[in-house]
């Protein structure tokens, strides 16, 4: 094998009590992979990120058969069996999102966000309902979708390098491919050099920008990302907003964002889903009308603040209904 | 009045005079209080020193006796140490401390055959250390006056502890294995293990060093006391002596001494009877019968001395002691 | 590191070991203790060094190592494996739970006499010895390890489709590493001393036996001293490399 190639035939354990195997990449028919740049290394159809200088396109601009949703929920129920009896997270949710496209989750605490966000992810199954990738059912975590929690999760015995190549060291690439993806992320996240340190030398927001990098490092058509910044403070989510646009625009990935900080979801999503109740119900949609790049201290201020007194009713109508 | 009571004190005056005979501290003085350390636990073994505490031989002799119950090597390190003031132990035991610089001396034989030995059932076919050949031997460990002497008696053989299948008995357990025929021989003592088999039915051969290396079996062993209670360490001695003469000439009396102490030992009268006659048995040898009880051979010191320098583990260190460092006759009388 | 940083490091050793050494000659001197009972330092280190270049030391040295490299390397291997099934098996943890505890208050050491007389006088009794003393501090402690895991990060790899395998070997092993190494520290020490309490119950060579041989057959007294020397040095470099070890494995972890 050379270097750069993975090795095909290495089994996909999948960590799901169903067993069903991934479906197989079909990454290059649907366009929604990360793009084709001019880099000679890829030579096998695999996925590359191109780096901030490469020529990139939106994938929503160039490919023929993007008609195809990248994720869609059909009434997707689930319910968490505890001791106690069970407890229902989320009900009857109905959604579609097409490739390419910023969508952001609101809701308050306890309306099934973050549950949503792993029954796409395929951490969890739905009990009703069917949730399907690039129309294929998901049978548990895909290599196409990454995933990026409310905390770093990074392993604390690791360099920050090793954790951000750990998924495709875990996908079985050899040392130098990975170390060099690895650093391409870090550079698109906006960290530079910590490649040896370690996590708790970290602040907060290096972190989670190293969870990002973690994430997009395999390449995914699909970037899910549960409340990242909620943990940090107000200028640093501020920051990493501004970054998480850029890395949107530039690898095009289909991007869910589950946050409850209204300001965050109107300055970076297409469209924002409303979540409301318990069980969680999707209350509405609002698309937002902002032209991009988004600037921060640019914004069309009558367009964000409509949009966001459009969101806060749909999550107040649904308080003042379960009064 | 007058003349009774002047009456009465001179009797009584006569009468302490002569009750104190040669040693003038008997009723009048205080007596010379004398530690003793006997073996490790009491035993019919040490009835002599039971007999002679209990017909008053102490006593008599002025001194006042504690018996202390200490390993043979603690007894050695009291010695030097001057934490008792005289002892039994085993005389191969003496060479080594005496190497190191232990400040001791052996003063009186009690036992004038060396009492390690080796044994076998009569059936076996072992009748000499040559028989040993390829057998199986339990031993507790590959060290101590046991070992010493295995070393001796195979040596007279031109065999060596390797030519055997030595097996360990830390637990002192090789007598059982011996008769449970787990091994073919075992070390043990003379007046224990092979005692012990022939009262339960089997006899028993017995393979003795001194005729091969005339180890110096146990004997009192005088410690940094030597110089300051030298009279009372020699009327102890003597008394002892005369025990046992007394025992040996009657040996009951010294079982029922040894029951007075232990009353445990009354429960087993034949078994501790018939160890006690075969401790009386080694209590002479030629040189005893020539030279008087507890008298100390010093050509077999001497053999024995060159013997344990040329083991390849020598427990010699440095320059082999000369007799007069070991041993001191000067206590008997 | 430089020349400086490593004395620093050293001295207050030194200093405390020059007191140690200090104190002791004062004792014997005040207290004329006789050589035969409590030998000056000097004395001892006279014959510690005598008696590693005559050559009385080294086999009984090396068969004491010997029983407890084996003895731990059984010992602490069996135990990671079972640590990690009680750990995750609640049925396993249930049912050989009770019998860990009461091995636990039980003094193993008083089984010595017992593991010599059903394994002989040689190096399996020792090794056993070893392997039963390190066991269960590093059982219990990995099973802690291993416990104490973040689900959050074992989730994380899950959702990047860790296996089985890569979750123990990634995950799991590497979190429970310092409280394992916990277990190891303990468990050497330990080692140490079942070795040599085992060979008091019977042996052919070893550094317990030399302690018995020196004191109970040869009265040399400076050679006892000289063997229980060698039996700390020897726990205390076990120790290190343990510490060595760890530092490697573990790492800096905040």
């Amino acid at each position: 094998m050379e270097e750069g190639e993975r090795p095909r035939s290495r089994a996909r354990w999948v960590a799901r009590t169903d067993r069903r195997r991934a479906p197989k990449q079909g990454l290059g028919a649907s366009g929604l992979t990360t793009l084709k740049t001019t880099s000679t290394t890829d030579r096998h159809d695999q996925p590359v990120a191109p780096t901030l200088t490469g020529a990139i396109q939106r994938p929503v601009d160039r490919a023929p058969d993007a008609a195809a949703p990248a994720i869609r929920l059909t009434d997707v129920s689930y319910a968490y069996r505890t001791s106690g009896g069970s407890r229902p997270a989320v009900t009857g949710i109905t959604l579609t999102v097409k490739p390419g496209e910023f969508i952001a989750l609101v809701g308050a605490n306890g309306s099934g966000k973050s549950t949503l966000l792993r029954l796409v992810d395929g951490l969890l199954s739905p009990d009703t309902g069917s949730v399907e990738l690039d129309d294929q059912v998901v049978a548990g975590p895909d290599p196409r979708v990454g995933l990026v929690f409310q905390e770093p999760r990074l392993l604390p015995w690791r360099s920050v390098l090793d954790n951000v190549a750990f998924p495709l060291e875990l996908a079985g690439w050899a040392r130098l491919p990975r170390e060099v993806r690895a650093r391409e992320m870090l550079d698109l996240a906006g960290l530079h050099g910590v490649d040896d340190a370690r996590p708790h030398e970290l602040s907060g927001g290096m972190r989670q920008r190293a969870s990002l990098a973690r994430a997009l490092a395999p390449a995914p058509a699909v970037l899910l990302l549960d409340e990242p910044f909620s943990a940090l403070d107000a200028l640093t989510r501020e920051r990493l907003n501004v970054q998480l646009q850029q890395i949107w625009t530039a690898t095009g990935t289909t991007v869910v964002l589950v946050t409850h900080d209204v300001a965050e979801a109107v300055f970076l999503a297409d469209r924002v889903a409303v979540l409301t109740g318990r069980p969680g119900r999707l209350s509405g949609e609002v698309p937002i009308q902002l032209s991009r790049p988004r600037v921060l201290d640019r914004l069309d201020a009558a367009a964000v603040s409509s949009a966001a007194s459009g969101i806060r009713e749909l999550l107040a109508g649904d308080a003042e209904r379960s009064r | 009045m007058n003349r009774l009571s002047v009456l009465i004190a001179l009797v009584v005056g006569l009468a302490s005079a002569c009750g104190g005979g040669a040693t003038p501290s008997a009723s009048s003085a205080a007596r010379t209080r004398l530690t003793v350390g006997l073996g490790y636990i009491p035993s019919v073994q040490f009835a002599q020193f039971y007999l002679a505490r209990q017909a008053g031989y102490y006593r008599d002799a002025g001194l006042d006796v504690t018996f202390n119950n200490q390993t043979d090597t603690d007894v050695i390190q009291l010695l030097g140490q001057g934490a008792i003031d005289i002892g039994i132990a085993d005389g191969t035991s003496v060479i080594p401390a005496v190497s190191q610089g232990i400040p001791i001396h052996y003063v009186a034989t009690i036992y004038a055959q060396f009492p390690n030995i080796v044994y076998a059932k009569g059936s076996s076919g072992i009748k000499t250390a040559a028989d040993l050949r390829g057998k199986r031997l339990g031993t507790p460990g590959k060290y101590g006056s046991g070992w010493i002497m295995l070393q001796a008696l195979l040596g007279s053989a031109g065999l060596k502890p390797s030519d055997l299948d030595i097996q360990l008995y830390p637990d002192y357990g090789q007598g059982a294995a011996l008769a449970q025929g787990a091994v073919d021989a075992a070390t043990g003592f003379v007046n224990n293990e092979p005692v012990q088999l022939e009262l339960s039915g089997t006899p028993a051969t017995i393979l003795h060093v001194d005729q091969t290396v005339p180890l110096p079996g146990n004997g009192l062993i005088v410690g940094v006391a030597l110089g300051s209670k030298r009279d009372p360490l020699k009327a102890f001695i003597g008394a002892t002596l005369r025990a046992m003469k007394d025992v040996a000439a009657n040996p009951q009396k010294g079982l029922d001494a040894a029951v007075a102490v232990v009353p445990d030992l009354g429960k087993e009268p034949t078994t501790q009877l018939a160890i006690l006659k075969a401790t009386i048995e080694t209590w002479s040898s030629d040189y005893t019968k020539a030279h008087g009880a507890g008298a100390i051979d010093r050509a077999a010191w001497t053999r024995s001395v060159a013997f344990m320098a040329g083991l390849s583990d020598s427990p010699i260190s440095g320059a082999s002691p000369t007799i007069d460092q070991l041993v001191d006759e000067s206590l008997l009388q | 590191m430089t020349v400086r940083r490593v004395l620093r490091e050293i001295a207050p050793i030194v200093v405390g070991a020059a007191f140690f050494v200090l104190a002791w000659k004062a004792v014997v001197v005040i207290g004329d203790w006789k050589p035969f009972v409590l030998p000056a330092p000097e004395t001892v280190a006279a014959r510690f060094v005598r008696a590693w270049t005559e050559g009385t030391m080294t086999p009984h040295a090396a068969t004491t190592l010997t029983e407890i490299a084996l003895g731990f390397v059984a010992g602490a291997g069996s135990a990671v494996i079972v640590g990690y099934a009680l750990a995750r098996s609640h049925l396993a943890e249930r049912v050989f739970s009770p019998y860990i505890v009461a091995a636990q208050s039980t003094p193993v050491l008083a089984l010595a006499p017992l593991f010599v007389l059903w394994f002989g006088s040689g190096l399996l009794s020792k090794v056993i010895m070893c392997a039963i003393i390190v066991f269960f501090p590093v059982a219990v402690a990995t099973m802690v390890g291993i416990r104490q895991v973040s689900g959050d990060l074992l989730e994380m790899g899950r959702a990047f489709r860790a296996s089985r395998r890569q979750l123990l070997l990634g995950i799991e092993i590497p979190g429970a590493l310092p409280s394992i190494f916990g277990g190891l520290r303990v468990g050497v020490t330990l080692a140490v001393i079942g070795a040599v309490i085992a060979e008091w119950s019977g042996a052919d060579r070893g550094l317990g036996l030399l302690v018995i041989l020196a004191q109970g057959s040869l009265f040399d007294i400076p050679l006892e001293f000289a063997a229980l020397a060698t039996i700390a040095l020897l726990g205390v470099a076990l120790y290190l490399v343990v510490v060595v070890l760890e530092r490697r494995l573990v790492g800096d972890r905040g």
